[in-house]
């Protein structure tokens, strides 16, 4: 009899993998701005089942929860509001030469995290962050939270002053029609 | 995940008859909270409400009107606005019901049971970040009633799926932040963990951490868009919010999901305030070497769960009989102002005296 565990491991595995892509694909080909958006959240939360399938369930509850959850859901209701009509999205053609430093520009910002990356191998090449490891030290959601709070505080802190500021920026950007009016 | 392939197959075999279970028993729940609904409020206004359909002369107090119903919502013929997004809109019941069933299986309904071998726990899904589970999966319920309101192609549905989608999404945050001082206390986002950590009367989440609780109750009541926060289906305003334009099983799964919801959350406040399946002054987990049967624990401990979830549905109906509906304007100042921060300080508060308890 062959392993039924690892037999139901690989199934969900190539499952998940092809269901995937074809969402990833259905996002790019379809016509309608909505659909492209669901077929999104359906790819990011099957995502989160592979990343669930790799015993790292705090990843994939955080990937649903942050990026399935509410940033997809901000996109919805931009698109909905808008109401965008298939047909209205045609007249957005770029020229060769923009389409082209277009593709140029964004492989180049791929070398160049890729190259920026290849050697940073910190904590993952001396195997303490293998599953078996992870569960002695106090399963995922503790490592995770101790790395990020050790050894990337700062990264951590900065990431946080960021979005801060977005969110002080969107508020005073909406802000500014409100008051000229009650000033007049 | 270190099980050899026999305890695989064992856990296996297990998990599928736990979801049909507890896919059978959520699929009782809106036909129960129907007649609840009729019957709960006829008592608190002195009426008999619906008390004469029956099987033969069997009446039951009237619960046969809810079978009645059921077969009425399914038979009924379906109508498709014309103009609607056709995909969408046969999609968008698919989408609210879905979340609420997922939730629903990673609930702990009892103590593990120590059978063929293995331990068999009493949740379909047992991951070690149940709760955040809980709210990745809840954060996805707004979806069904987007969809549904700017695929029916009305605007009051429109209107009725904004308003609902601002409300779940702004007091989705209180509803986390409530919860963040019973897992700093119990020290585990594992569900089944933070209910055997309660093994005392005293050590209950409500007692621990009593502003947690008000703050999930509040939150509890928004998030489901009951009342008095059931301003997305206000039927003096909008006919019926979101789902005006639906009709026949389509309706019904509506209800499924929003009923289905409200047990969830109702399980979810009885984890985490008030013991779970723990019974107070008895060791449930004990149950089991004490009688000498298998499984009488898990049968007591989820009885427990059961009737503490059943005293939450019934302060749902409680509530939407006795508090007039919010102003909308009143609703979100509430969520925003006084409840995120209120949330905040009180995660602040928790962390320091834990700290100061811990380290001194």
């Amino acid at each position: 009899m062959p392993d039924f565990s690892i037999l139901i491991t690989h199934g969900v595995f190539h499952l998940f993998a092809a269901l995937i892509t074809l969402c990833s694909l259905m996002v790019v080909v379809s016509k309608h701005p909505v659909k492209s958006a669901v077929f999104l959240v359906v790819d990011l939360f099957l995502l989160a089942g592979l990343y669930a399938s790799l015993d790292s369930h705090f990843v994939a509850a955080i990937q649903v929860l942050v990026y399935a959850g509410a940033i997809l859901v901000l996109f919805l209701f931009v698109i909905m509001l808008l109401n965008l009509q298939p047909e209205e999205l045609k007249g957005l053609k770029f020229s060769a030469v923009e389409a082209g430093t277009l593709v140029i520009s964004l492989i180049g910002f791929l070398i160049t995290i890729v190259t920026a990356f290849k050697g940073d191998q910190t904590g993952l090449g001396d195997g303490s962050l293998d599953p078996a490891a992870i569960e002695t030290a106090g399963g995922n959601t503790y490592v995770v939270a101790m790395k990020l709070l050790t050894n990337y505080i700062w990264p951590f802190e900065l990431a946080s002053i960021l979005i801060l500021m977005a969110i002080v920026a969107a508020i005073v950007i909406a802000k500014k029609d409100q008051k000229k009016p009650a000033a007049q | 995940m270190g099980l050899t392939a026999d305890e695989f197959t064992i856990q296996f075999i297990a998990t599928l008859i736990k979801f049909a279970i507890v896919a059978g028993l959520l699929l009782q729940i809106p036909p129960l909270m129907v007649w609840a609904e009729r019957r709960i409020p006829a008592m608190m206004q002195r009426r008999k409400g619906p008390n004469r359909v029956g099987i033969f002369k069997w009446r039951i107090y009237g619960l046969m009107q809810s079978l009645a119903d059921t077969i009425k919502l399914i038979f009924k013929e379906e109508v498709v606005p014309e103009g609607a997004q056709k995909a969408f809109y046969h999609l968008a019941p698919v989408f609210s019901v879905f979340p609420a069933f997922l939730i629903a299986m990673a609930i702990p309904y009892g103590p593990d049971i120590h059978a063929f071998g293995t331990i068999i726990p009493l949740s379909v899904i047992r991951v070690d970040v149940g709760f955040l589970f809980i709210f990745a999966v809840s954060s996805l319920a707004v979806y069904g009633i987007t969809i549904a309101g700017w695929a029916s192609n009305n605007k009051y549905s429109l209107l009725g799926s904004l308003r609902a989608s601002a409300q779940m999404i702004s007091y989705e945050i209180p509803l986390g932040m409530s919860l963040i001082p019973p897992v700093l206390i119990y020290g585990s986002l594992d569900l089944n963990k933070i209910v055997e950590a309660q093994n005392h009367f005293w050590k209950w989440g409500v007692f621990l951490s009593p502003l947690s609780f008000v703050l999930f109750l509040i939150a509890m009541f928004a998030e489901t868009n009951r009342a008095p926060f059931d301003l997305a289906e206000a039927e003096g305003e909008l006919v019926a919010g979101f789902h005006t334009e639906y009709t026949s099983a389509k309706f019904a799964a509506f209800f499924l999901g929003e009923y289905v919801g409200m047990f969830v959350l109702s399980c979810l406040a009885s984890t985490m305030f008030f013991g779970g399946w723990q019974i107070p002054f008895i060791d449930v987990q004990k149950l089991d070497e004490l009688t000498g049967f298998i499984g009488v624990s898990a049968i007591f401990g989820h009885v427990t769960l059961m009737l503490k979830a059943t005293f939450f549905m019934w302060l749902y109906v409680w509530v939407r009989w006795t508090v007039p509906r919010f102003r909308y304007d009143q609703l979100m100042s509430l969520g925003w102002k006084y409840m995120i921060p209120l949330g905040l300080v009180n995660v602040v508060l928790t962390a320091v005296v834990l700290a100061a308890v811990r380290f001194s």
